[in-house]
């Protein structure tokens, strides 16, 4: 891929990670730079939401799963042994039990498996969308089946799809918004990023939160910077304490506005594009 | 009696609400306030808590390491990583972002190269309060695997406090961590805010909400921002709705001074009381139904 590869985070929910995206999204675009967004939030996916499309087509995105021979199973146990998630309940002289909620999916079982009694089967676990928004933009949605604990795998594929189109079309940046969190499937959306702007808020929950993804980030070797949004809500002095603690700069400040949480309500951030 | 507060979206109030209806609770009954969004525990600050009494750091998964002395150079353990976690660098080596610890590796190494070892991947912080009621709160490393495990084990210390409430206050999203705060409860408090990202959220988190078949009351916060939306949730909602919040920026200054909402001068506080009462209800009638 020719184009930069760059993520919205914070850490904290809320903060306005979609919106930054969205807004940094449509001002590159305005000024004729092709841009896709990658909407890695796939437990909750509100990009589409933000831009007032619709997503239809989807394409599906499988995952492997345990699936039993009884006629070949011995039960042996072996399976439920190697499971480090536990996901598989066995007793002496029973079939293995499958707790698929709490499967990986990793293979272990199918691989220990001494008669070939499992096979990894494909099961759906999420989706992916398309839209078209304008000349330059486009954006990419990845949506996880409901009851699908292992979101991190649905990231890293929807991601590559964003990543493929990005190649396919010349586009000169990919911006990736990730979920809240830490953890696997906001890894999945930061790897191989050059760049993160952390959104997050003026209040000690805010500056809890992005110290947390600021650690992150520092593992991950991904340089950040800090977009302060609701600037003028609350008290910056524990952002600023974070920011000089990580040696990073807080690059932006988004004042709350009323105007914003309309736009933001009704699908219409372009016209907010001069925020940023 | 297990309380868990969700919302799919981030951002909405679980933890101002699990907060607030953790001390409400607490004035006639034995409560333990539980932290289980492990990726971003905010809960100790809304309770005006910054340290802990105790923190007891906590493994609760491994992460493969390849010996090179030993490695064969096979490869086969580069097809068979699901979660990408095995690096081509000239020989073979783990990425630990990326390692889930499920030992595949391992299982398909011809040459025993590979070893898993456990990681301390996060940690349990327990206080006591002032508030009247212990608070148990989890905290996944930033980098590390396994939130929904944490959320598990710190679970298991919570049982371990005399309770009459348990009030989980789960993380943003639904996947591994919210399913592993969700399941098992007897109620299910969901906040949302008048937002189409908002409800759609709301609409995602039901279905976990559903496959475990837990009553749940819906919250409707920062009603104000959109009162029409707002309205078409209410109606939605019918029965299960039980309040709306209006936006105070004196939330905001709450938070920055570290005072539990329920004890500031705030237009919320009087919702949230209602809010709690109405809940009451909802649990008696679910109390007295499990034990018929």
């Amino acid at each position: 891929m020719k184009g930069r590869m760059i993520a919205s985070t914070g850490g904290k929910g809320g903060t306005g990670k979609s919106t930054f995206a969205i807004l940094l999204a449509i001002k590159l675009s305005n000024d004729g730079e092709k841009v896709v967004l990658c909407d890695c939030d796939v437990e909750c996916p509100n990009d589409y939401l933000l831009l007032d499309e619709e997503i239809l087509d989807p394409e599906p995105v499988y995952r492997e799963l345990p699936e039993l021979d009884e006629v070949k199973c011995e039960k042996c146990g072996l399976c439920s042994g190697v499971c480090k998630e536990n996901a598989i309940f066995w007793v002496k002289e029973k079939f293995p039990l499958f707790f698929i909620e709490l499967c990986s999916g990793c293979g272990a079982c199918w691989i220990t498996c001494p008669n070939d009694a499992i096979k990894p089967a494909e099961e759906l676990a999420g989706e992916s969308f398309v839209n078209k928004v304008n000349r330059t933009l486009w954006l990419v949605t990845g949506r996880s089946k409901p009851g699908i604990a292992e979101t991190g795998p649905i990231v890293g594929e929807v991601k590559g799809r964003a990543m493929k189109l990005a190649e396919e079309v010349g586009a000169d940046h990919l911006i990736v918004d990730t979920s809240p969190g830490t953890h696997c499937n906001v890894i999945q959306a930061l790897l191989k990023c050059e760049k993160a702007y952390v959104v997050t808020e003026p209040t000690p929950l805010g500056a809890h939160d992005a110290g947390l993804i600021l650690e992150l980030l520092q593992k991950m070797q991904i340089p950040p910077e800090i977009v302060l949004n609701k600037a003028d809500v609350g008290d910056k002095k524990p952002i600023e304490k974070i920011a000089s603690g990580f040696g990073v700069s807080i690059i932006l400040e988004i004042p709350y506005s009323d105007e914003l949480v309309r736009a933001y309500s009704q699908g219409r951030l372009e016209d907010m594009v001069d925020l940023i | 009696m297990k309380i868990v507060v969700a919302s799919g979206k981030g951002g909405t109030g679980k933890s101002m609400l699990a907060s607030s209806m953790s001390i409400l609770f607490s004035k006639t009954s034995r409560v333990i306030a539980c932290d289980c969004d492990v990726d971003a525990p905010n809960l100790g600050l809304w309770l005006g808590i910054t340290e802990y009494d105790s923190k007891k750091k906590i493994s609760t998964s491994e992460k493969a390491y390849i010996n090179p002395e030993k490695c064969a150079e096979c490869g086969e353990c580069f097809e068979a990583c699901k979660f990408g976690a095995i690096e081509r660098t000239g020989g073979f080596s783990i990425d630990p972002l990326l390692c889930e610890g499920c030992g595949v590796c391992q299982l398909v190494c011809p040459a025993d190269a590979i070893e898993l070892n456990k990681v301390m991947n996060g940690e349990i912080r327990i206080n006591e309060t002032q508030l009247g009621f212990p608070l148990v709160s989890g905290q996944l490393y930033p980098g590390e695997t396994g939130s929904g495990k944490i959320v598990q084990e710190l679970r298991r210390k919570a049982e371990e406090f005399d309770h009459d409430f348990m009030i989980l206050d789960s993380a943003a999203g639904i996947g591994c961590p919210v399913i592993a705060s969700v399941t098992g409860c007897d109620f299910a408090l969901l906040v949302t805010e008048p937002t189409p990202t908002g409800f759609t959220d709301l609409g995602r988190i039901l279905e976990i909400v559903n496959h475990f078949q837990i009553p749940f009351g819906i919250v409707v916060n920062k009603w104000d921002i959109n009162p029409t939306l707002s309205e078409k949730i209410e109606s939605w909602g019918g029965e299960r709705l039980l309040g709306k919040i209006p936006y105070d920026r004196k939330v905001v200054d709450s938070i920055v001074n570290l005072k539990p909402v329920v004890y500031s001068d705030t237009a919320v506080t009087s919702e949230i009381s209602k809010i709690f009462e109405k809940l009451k209800v909802h649990n008696k009638n679910a109390t007295s139904l499990r034990t018929l």
